[in-house]
């Protein structure tokens, strides 16, 4: 009986999916060995999912978990809190909070305001297709491959420094990559050069369902121009927006490639992210529980921000 | 005022001052964006030996392929990029198939705990890589999977099962009951359903899954440089990473020309595929 009442209840985890599915697929009534064997067969084409996502995902999950608990002497014992205490005392571990933090920030706040600037001014197509492209075009490319690019761009001998001693500004040219907390803001430059195309592909999404009965009440009323975007559109991107900053802000959080080619973390581990703190700590300084303790850290801060921005989308499944 | 006859989608034009201001920080905008691109186009196509130490800022003759040739000896790219390949088609296509299964069983069959199960499959996707990393190293170390293209098969499925269930859910949950209904009627075992209703109706919600999938798998770096480290194992991205880590031995422009030849497949499959890139969008959002 659960089944049918499991079946009926209205399932699909966004509201906007297809409202027309809603009242739901009549439950399967019959009783007896057909539905065991409906069972069976639906424990076997469920089994390789739970399991690829069990034994490679979720167990490593809590190994770490488990992990970081136990201190980093050559017999392990267990350690309390000891490792996450690390990111109040440890001066490379709160280096990279406070890094972390400047990308959180900046992961989201840029590719935001850009991003809506760039689909709203190339919303009415025409030749502004041309810019809109220039500006998705990077979202193709690796994180690795960015930081390639960028670094030609920032190296001491590069783009950057040879553009300002050609304008004469000798005295702004400089070790880009080289010193805090410069070289993690122009890495979160070079990130929202990347990034910023998914926020302009996603906006774009989100002012073609805006009704267009709503612009045209808005321009009956008057409303023009500046008013009309604050006003009517603005509103209008609300939902979007929340996924904007949710995938903006989970990307800043995860990002590695592109520190990890550009500086690996350095110079002298100052522009690690808690995301390359973890390798660094786990597999180049050999201090698995404080890698195991920053996993978490990171966890539990991509897994808050998830819910911020998912609650949305999933409640009426109501978990 | 009353006659507004606009398309209501587009803005209708403004005032001449703004449109001018408007166009220019448009025009401003994307000349600031392609500089990097244009960057790295120039200075990948100029001769490795007549690179001065200085970038160029206008294409000064054609060692494009010189460029390539060389980055694809010095960083052994060819085997790095096959392997690539080999993963990104085959893990994909894996994770897909497995996560249809799934979405299968939780939207289509009578299967008790639906919302168990689809937590259990999605949250994969909502952990970051780091917290998989060691125990995913101690273990591929002690079962010989370390440094193994089967082991990177592996994990590559597990990492693109979850967001491939969850696409492939979501346009489950989209699907017309009835046949289903009219196909058990007709005595028909899940099996056939699945491979001879199910599998042909999904197959565009497939393609985009397996297109995002491709991509994410193309682009890994960290698993890549965790789990590998021979060069004919290890994926397209790890190789990069360690030419660009020569940069000054080879020189700019070789880099430049391995990341753009990296860069092809995906480039290439994105503007290819762009309409499957934003419906994946749309439905992660």
């Amino acid at each position: 009986m659960s089944s049918s009442v499991e079946q009926r209840r209205p399932s699909p985890p966004r509201p906007s999916a297809r409202p027309d599915r809603r009242p739901g697929r009549p439950a399967d009534r019959r009783r007896g060995p057909r539905q065991a064997g409906s069972r069976l067969a639906g424990a076997g084409f469920l089994a390789p999912a739970v399991l690829f996502v069990g034994a490679l995902l979720l167990l490593p999950f809590a190994t770490t978990i488990h992990r970081s608990f136990f201190d980093d002497r050559r017999v392990s014992g267990f350690a309390g809190l000891d490792n996450y205490t690390l990111f109040l005392n440890d001066p490379t571990l709160v280096r990279s909070v406070q890094n972390t933090l400047m990308w959180v920030v900046g992961s989201v706040a840029l590719p935001m305001v850009l991003g809506l600037a760039i689909a709203v001014l190339t919303h009415s197509g025409g030749w502004s297709r041309m810019a809109r492209l220039l500006v998705v075009l990077p979202y193709a490319l690796s994180g690795s491959a960015v930081a390639v690019v960028w670094n030609f761009v920032l190296t001491t001998d590069g783009a950057a420094n040879q553009a300002l001693r050609a304008f004469g500004l000798d005295s702004f040219a400089q070790g880009w990559l080289l010193e805090w907390p410069g070289n993690t803001l122009v890495m979160i430059i070079a990130n929202t050069w990347q990034a910023a195309g998914v926020a302009v592909i996603l906006f774009l999404v989100g002012l073609q369902t805006i009704p267009p009965e709503t612009l045209e009440a808005a321009a009956l009323d008057g409303a023009a121009g500046w008013r009309k975007f604050w006003y009517v559109v603005l509103p209008q991107l609300r939902t979007v927006s929340v996924i904007v900053v949710g995938t903006s802000l989970v990307g800043g959080l995860k990002s590695f490639d592109l520190i990890w080619v550009l500086t690996q973390g350095g110079p002298g581990r100052q522009s690690e992210t808690l995301a390359v703190s973890m390798y660094q700590e786990t597999f180049l300084a050999l201090h698995p529980g404080a890698g195991a303790a920053v996993a978490v850290v990171l966890t539990a801060i991509v897994l808050l921000t998830s819910w911020l921005y998912l609650r949305r989308q999933l409640t009426p499944k109501g978990t | 005022m009353p006659t507004l006859t606009t398309s209501g989608r587009a803005p209708r034009p403004r005032p001449a001052p703004g449109r001018v201001l408007r166009n220019t920080v448009l025009v401003v905008t994307s000349l600031i964006w392609a500089l990097p691109t244009w960057l790295l186009l120039v200075n990948a196509l100029v001769p490795a030996a007549d690179y001065s130490g200085e970038p160029h800022w206008w294409p000064q003759g054609f060692g494009l392929f010189d460029n390539i040739s060389q980055a694809w000896t010095q960083a052994e790219l060819g085997p790095a990029m096959g392997n690539s390949l080999l993963y990104a088609v085959t893990s994909a296509t894996a994770a897909i198939l497995v996560a249809t299964m799934a979405a299968f069983a939780t939207v289509i069959m009578p299967v008790k705990r639906k919302t168990l199960w689809f937590w259990l499959i999605y949250s994969g996707t909502l952990l970051p890589l780091q917290v998989f990393l060691r125990p995913l190293f101690l273990a591929y170390a002690g079962t010989g999977l370390y440094d193994a293209q089967f082991g990177l098969f592996l994990v590559y499925v597990a990492i693109a099962v979850p967001f491939a269930y969850f696409i492939m859910r979501n346009f489950a949950l989209t699907l017309a009951p009835e046949i289903i209904e009219a196909a058990r009627m007709d005595g028909a075992s899940w099996w056939r359903i699945f491979w001879q209703i199910h599998v042909p109706l999904s197959w565009s919600a497939m393609v985009a899954a397996f297109v995002f999938q491709f991509v994410a798998v193309w682009n890994d770096l960290l698993f890549g440089i965790t789990l590998s480290t021979s060069s004919n194992i290890r994926p397209v991205m790890a190789a990069l990473a360690e030419l660009q880590g020569n940069y000054s031995s080879v020189g700019p422009p070789v880099v430049l020309g391995g990341a753009l030849l990296v860069s092809l497949p995906t480039v290439v499959l994105f503007f290819s595929a762009q309409r499957f890139f934003v419906s994946s969008l749309r439905l992660h959002g």
